[in-house]
């Protein structure tokens, strides 16, 4: 997968690196943002309030 | 005249065999073997499994870092809508009696009072938001809707989170009996204590430490108050679905005390252990003083710790 990807991107080495630096951040961003803050709540951690 | 041409010869040999040996190694290195669909399969999962590892990890640190530095935002805006709200507000001095005073107007979400705990610091200081749904207490500690305020006979209840969302009540656990927790509305300051510990409760008269000036209107509510206050103690751990914690009179849902000889109690919860929410960890404490907000004065209990 991540061999695949690389072998994807295009442009030079440079060019590349940059890229791949892009891609994980967008991705870190997409979870942090998006997928970690619709999941949290259905996961049983931190439920703080008695019923 | 013999040895100097051994020696060389030595030399000489022993490079030549530093240079085979290198040689040796290039040749051998296998020529990579044709990527198969099951090489290929294999490596896949492998670099899947990796990646889900991340993930987890990465849930890690948000779920106890970067929910912190959203929460702080979110904070940071209640209490500076609270300050201009009670900076522009006219202040009605408060009634005679500090404790029987007009009703807050709580609305879900805003924060009303704030709240600090001085043996944890003198940083630690929350606006407590109306409202305990999980948009609530990312703001900060919520007023479970429905049960009393800040001074009013009966039980002043509040969730926090323990662990991120800026973790609130991350330190709960470490309440000790007597500890003051202070909270601030626009009008008056109330010092609510922890009661005395389960183990504290049998000898409490002669235990030293209910002599200390912090102690002072502190003992167990089954002596002043009665029976019916017998479970309630300053700290308890019970599971998610005992709500009768935050009853006017904790575990008592179904008494019919007259609010004017319910005691005025203040109820922390949060879950337990941490990072888990098998149990709730609860704190009891009563009111212990109030004074009235005025300009440049800061109760002495505020400097505890």
């Amino acid at each position: 997968m991540y061999s695949w990807i690389w072998r994807h991107l295009p442009g030079p080495l440079y060019l590349r690196i940059v890229e791949a630096v892009v891609l994980v951040a967008g991705i870190v961003a997409l979870l942090m943002f998006v997928v970690f803050p619709w999941a949290e709540p259905k996961l049983p951690f931190n439920n703080v309030t008695t019923q | 005249m013999v040895i100097a041409p051994v020696e060389d010869d030595y030399d000489d040999d022993y490079y030549d065999e530093d240079d085979d040996y290198y040689d040796d190694e290039d040749e051998a290195k296998p020529a990579p073997p044709p990527e198969s669909l099951a090489r290929k399969a294999v490596r896949g999962v492998g670099e899947g499994l990796i990646t889900m590892g991340l993930v987890v990890l990465l849930f890690v640190v948000y779920e106890v870092y970067v929910t912190d530095l959203l929460s702080a935002e979110k904070q940071q805006d209640a209490t500076a809508a609270l300050d201009s709200e009670w900076s522009s507000n006219v202040v009605t001095p408060p009634p005679a009696d500090p404790n029987r005073k007009a009703k807050l107007e709580l609305v879900e979400g805003k924060a009303f009072a704030k709240m600090y705990i001085p043996v944890f610091g003198n940083d630690w200081k929350f606006s407590v938001v109306e409202g305990t749904t999980d948009k609530h207490l990312e703001i900060g500690p919520g007023h479970y809707k429905d049960t009393a305020q800040p001074g009013e006979p009966g039980n002043f209840s509040i969730a926090g989170h323990r662990v991120g969302k800026g973790a609130p009540f991350n330190d709960l656990d470490l309440l000790q009996s007597c500890n003051a927790i202070v909270v601030q509305t626009q009008t008056q300051w109330f010092v609510y204590r922890v009661l005395p510990m389960r183990s504290e409760v049998a000898g409490w008269a002669s235990n030293a430490r209910s002599k200390e000036p912090s102690c002072a209107g502190v003992a167990p509510l089954s002596t002043t108050l009665g029976e019916a206050y017998a479970k309630t103690v300053g700290q308890e751990i019970v599971v998610p679905t005992q709500g009768e914690v935050i009853a006017p009179i904790p575990h008592q849902v179904n008494a019919t005390v007259p609010p004017e000889k319910q005691a005025r109690l203040l109820t922390l919860t949060t879950c337990h252990p941490r990072f888990s929410d098998k149990q709730r960890l609860i704190v009891h404490a009563i009111e212990t003083k109030s004074y009235p907000v005025a300009d440049g004065f800061v109760p002495p209990e505020m400097t505890e710790g």
